[in-house]
């Protein structure tokens, strides 16, 4: 048995007090991660709900409904920094990307709880590829949303389109990392070659623009 | 089996097709480019989940909604590239054909719900009703100039290609050599370079 809460308040504790003490940036970046972890643990939660009430197993929910819980649960709060702090571009970015880094950070101290620490080198690409694909789906609905935001009826459909591709992109990586030996690898290493590409090619454009 | 080279195919042509129109996107650093992109991208990660769940797991998904959602979003997609590219604002009125678009999606609807989900196959005919009544308006508008019309006029033809897919899914006869469903499934698949050349002309009118 896997007592997530419990992990998610020792996880969380820390973090919690040091929003009440630090200021600017520092309280909004670490309120990013808390909330990403939060993201995290609802979404658990949901997921494990729903498999039961369509009745599938642990392995067919990872990719059947997970990736659609996850990602709609993870995009509420960058919703919600939008909407109502209307920031910057790049304070929007950022946030994006601490809150997939809560997420994937809980998720990935969950699996570690579940599955052991014995294997050094498997944790290791998991770790960077559960990584990459949260930050890489958040970075495609951040810069997806300033692109297509600029009326309310296209904000609508475009949001709800952004969130369908980085579901279907989450669901086709968690079947790959479902599998073992070289489709596990080339699952794992995918998102971390998008981050690659980005960060290497695209990152600059994008900041122009 | 013909089904799944099929779907490796299409995976295999929109990949090309991604991988060109995000090149476009980002030397120009085009919205519409890059919505284009969001259209490939979409509908090739839906065929990648797709295949995948028939490789590893044997079976289609037992709920079918990620690739579905997936394949919306194409739709979707397509609608906001239309709008780009050719904004409602530019256009004179509502031509009275454009009308039968949502009469003919909702039609095919009630026709489809004999053999698919209700609430899939509504939101499928509320797209793809909208993308046909979008296209059939601007290549209604009398102050078209040709080149721009290429858009709609894909657009029009890709919707009713899928339209034909999904009636010979329905009417699906495996006794039959050649069946239609792979015919319009190869159109479909040939269909889809043809928006590069579509939104070329229309971002350069």
């Amino acid at each position: 048995m896997n007592y997530i809460e419990n992990i998610y308040i020792c996880l969380a504790a820390p973090l919690f007090l040091a929003v009440l003490c630090v200021r600017r940036d520092a309280r909004r970046s670490l309120s990013f991660i808390l909330s990403g972890m939060t993201a995290c643990l609802l979404s658990a939660y949901v997921s494990t709900f729903l498999a039961g009430v369509h009745g599938v197993d642990a392995v067919t929910a990872s990719y059947e409904i997970s990736p659609a819980v996850e990602e709609t649960l993870k995009l509420l709060p960058l919703l919600f920094y939008l909407l109502v702090f209307e920031p910057e571009k790049r304070f929007a970015i950022g946030g994006v990307l601490m809150i997939s880094v809560g997420f994937a950070t809980f998720e990935n101290v969950c699996f570690l709880t579940a599955y052991g620490t014995s294997e050094l080198f498997r944790l290791v690409i998991r770790g960077f590829g559960t990584g990459a694909m949260h930050v890489v789906c958040g970075m495609v609905v951040a810069e997806g949303l300033f692109l297509l935001w600029d009326r309310m009826g296209l904000r609508i459909v475009g949001t709800f389109a952004l969130l369908c591709f980085v579901i279907t992109f989450h669901a086709i990586f968690n079947i790959f990392v479902n599998q073992t030996g070289a489709v596990f690898w080339v699952g794992s290493t995918i998102p971390l070659m998008v981050v690659l590409i980005y960060v290497l090619f695209l990152q600059k454009r994008f900041d122009m623009s | 089996m013909l089904d799944t080279y099929g779907n490796i195919l299409q995976t295999a042509v929109l990949l090309a097709c991604s991988i060109f129109s995000v090149y476009k996107a980002v030397k120009f650093r085009s919205r519409s480019w890059t919505v284009l992109s969001f259209f490939y991208g979409c509908w090739m990660l839906g065929d990648v989940y797709w295949l995948a769940c028939l490789i590893f797991y044997k079976s289609t998904p037992q709920i079918s909604t990620i690739s579905d959602l997936s394949w919306y979003a194409a739709q979707i997609f397509l609608y906001l590239l239309l709008r780009y590219t050719w904004p409602p604002e530019e256009l004179k009125g509502i031509h009275p054909v454009s009308w039968l678009a949502p009469v003919f999606t909702a039609g095919m609807a009630v026709f489809f719900m004999f053999w698919g989900e209700i609430i899939s196959n509504l939101v499928y005919a509320a797209l793809m009703g909208l993308l046909l009544f979008a296209s059939i308006r601007r290549i209604a508008d009398k102050k078209a100039a040709g080149p721009k019309r290429f858009l709609p006029v894909t657009i029009l033809v890709y919707v009713l290609l899928e339209y034909g897919l999904w009636v010979a899914s329905c009417l699906w006869d495996d006794s039959l050599l050649f069946q239609p469903y792979y015919v319009f499934d190869l159109m479909i698949t040939a269909s889809f370079p043809v928006f590069l050349h579509a939104v070329r002309k229309a971002v350069t009118v």
